[in-house]
């Protein structure tokens, strides 16, 4: 700490480093974090229909009188498909056609906070979403969210918001008249509900489970984490390779600054060493004052990591409901092998350093 | 207490085997203020440093109260040189991120009064007003008196000075060796080129070629 000129070049560099690690696993997880944020509706419900043949949906709903966990409810609805926008391009999203009677329990259950406006009027073109795709989409009340001069999210009229409930979960919601009518596929999709998430999780395993080979296709939160971890699994591994290549690189540097940083501080060692101090006190010294400065760096680039994806979370990310996460213990978990091995390098190299090292040269100017 | 037999330190230059000292047979006895001369490159240096104990003879042997230095572990070389010896070298050589104050600390800043001696040190070479400045703020006098209260640090029973007057001016060399011989409470053995620097010493001797030769 009193020799700032000197530490000052290493913390920096371990700072840079663990910006740079983390910022590309932060940025890279906030792909799968967007997908369970955005989709996250799913953990509140059991979604099940047939693959394609409506005659089917009577066997359905038969199936579900065998199932071993409650359902608490069962919410029989139409569904359709519009684009939400997210940092890596347009992603599908489900607008649910509700009953009018099944609205106030889909209310509760998600816990939607307040709505301005009104919910949407049976048989009409209208919508109700929640704050964060109006965020994402830039909607207002009156707004269309479904058009018939979009193909990606269609809808013969123009289906306009009509409600907006305050929440962090994503849902929107339309009348099942309307999609009936007017949405493909003229199927309908059974929402199976549990008194809670436990439950909801138990009931998941079950649908699957016992669906499984049949005419029906399950949705459950469970299987979206499954999905999106294969999904990103190959990712992860060439993330892995970047960062280590990256480690290696930096543990090289910093064995460089680590031995830079000793010729600097040779005549202080000779000298200590020449007037007694024993070579081995001088090597813990050495290799205490590199971890510190390590430690210090590390905590130091945490502390800058945090407060630029906080910046970048507040000022980019929150205004388009983009999902990422400053604290991420994965991304932070990957900085770790920076000091790890910072510090094998260091050790090495100052036990290089002292092993050949001769005072005597130090204090007879050789060196110097 | 020092005491040299027969020892020879011999380096190896291109193959070649080159006696830095030669067949030294040389005791320093307690409180002895010993003086060696000589030109450049004629051992004066290395002997002060066999003598020490920072440099192992090739063969012979160099002794501190009996105790062959080779004897020792490296450990307990470097307890003696802390504890019981003291060391000036040519270059003021001072942490330059230390204070004066500190620098004299360096030595053992948790022995008993360690700051009161230190301070008391300090006043003694005449530099207690600049205890608290930085080693870039004082002059190379003003190191070197600060490298005189640090070998003084642990009142050791011999302090080895090796050219310490190299540096700096006559007047502020008399000073640096006028202190030495003062304050010192054990030996002293001063190497130089300069003679004038050793008019209080009580032997003086002489090196040529890795010699110590009679005049």
């Amino acid at each position: 700490m009193r020799n700032p000129g000197k530490t000052g070049p290493l913390a920096g560099v371990i700072m840079l480093a663990v910006l740079l690690i983390a910022g590309i696993v932060t940025v890279m997880n906030s792909i799968p974090l967007s997908i369970e944020t955005v989709y996250g509706f799913s953990r509140y419900l059991t979604g099940v229909s047939t693959r394609g043949d409506a005659a089917e949906l009577p066997a359905l709903e038969e199936h579900f009188k065998n199932s071993p966990i409650n359902i608490e409810r069962q919410v029989r609805c139409r569904t359709s498909i519009f684009n939400v926008k997210s940092i890596v391009g347009p992603w599908p999203f489900v607008m649910y056609g509700l009953r009018d009677q099944d609205v106030p329990y889909i209310v509760e259950k998600f816990e939607l906070g307040a709505l301005s406006g009104r919910l949407p009027v049976a048989g009409e073109p209208e919508a109700a979403i929640t704050s964060q795709i109006a965020i994402n989409l830039e909607l207002e009340i009156g707004d269309a969210v479904l058009k018939p001069t979009d193909d990606r999210s269609y809808s013969p009229s123009e289906v306009k918001v009509v409600g907006i409930f305050e929440s962090d979960e994503w849902l929107a919601f339309s009348s099942y008249g309307y999609l009936a009518v007017n949405h493909f596929p003229p199927i309908d999709v059974f929402l199976l509900f549990a008194r809670d998430q436990l439950e909801q999780r138990k009931l998941d395993a079950w649908a699957e489970e016992s669906l499984k080979g049949r005419r029906a296709v399950v949705f459950t939160y469970p299987s979206l984490q499954r999905d999106t971890a294969d999904t990103f699994r190959t990712l992860f591994k060439i993330l892995n390779v970047v960062v280590g290549l990256l480690v290696v690189v930096i543990a090289i540097m910093m064995a460089m600054l680590v031995n830079i940083y000793l010729t600097q501080r040779i005549v202080e060692f000779g000298l200590l060493q020449a007037i007694g101090v024993t070579k081995s006190k001088l090597m813990w010294r050495a290799i205490k004052e590199v971890t510190l400065v390590v430690v210090l760096g590390w905590l130091l680039g945490a502390a800058l990591v945090y407060t630029l994806l906080s910046i970048i979370k507040a000022q980019l990310m929150d205004p388009r409901a983009f999902a990422l996460n400053p604290v991420d213990p994965l991304s932070y978990s990957y900085t770790l092998s920076v000091p790890v091995v910072i510090l094998l390098a260091a050790a090495f190299t100052v036990w290089y350093r002292f092993k050949v090292f001769d005072p005597i040269a130090v204090v007879e100017r050789r060196v110097v | 207490m020092i005491k040299a037999e027969a020892a020879n330190l011999i380096y190896e230059d291109h193959g070649r085997e080159v006696f830095a000292c030669r067949d030294i047979d040389l005791e320093v006895g307690e409180n002895e203020f010993v003086g060696i001369l000589g030109p450049s490159g004629s051992g004066k240096s290395s002997l002060l440093y066999l003598l020490s104990g920072l440099k192992n003879p090739t063969s012979g042997s160099v002794s501190f109260e009996g105790k062959r230095y080779t004897s020792l572990s490296d450990v307990s070389r470097s307890n003696l040189r802390i504890r019981t010896f003291g060391f000036v070298f040519q270059q003021p050589f001072l942490l330059g991120y230390l204070t004066a104050f500190e620098n004299v600390l360096l030595i053992d800043p948790n022995a008993a009064n360690a700051r009161q001696r230190a301070m008391d040190l300090l006043e003694s070479v005449g530099l207690s007003d600049k205890a608290h400045r930085m080693p870039a703020e004082l002059s190379g006098g003003e190191k070197q008196r600060i490298c005189v209260a640090r070998a003084l640090f642990a009142q050791p029973r011999a302090v080895f000075a090796d050219e310490p007057t190299a540096s700096l001016d006559h007047a502020s060399g008399e000073a640096v060796i006028r202190l030495l011989q003062q304050r010192r409470g054990g030996s002293l053995l001063v190497v130089t080129h300069d003679p004038s620097m050793l008019t209080g010493a009580d032997r003086v001797l002489h090196m040529e070629d890795g010699a110590l030769v009679q005049r």
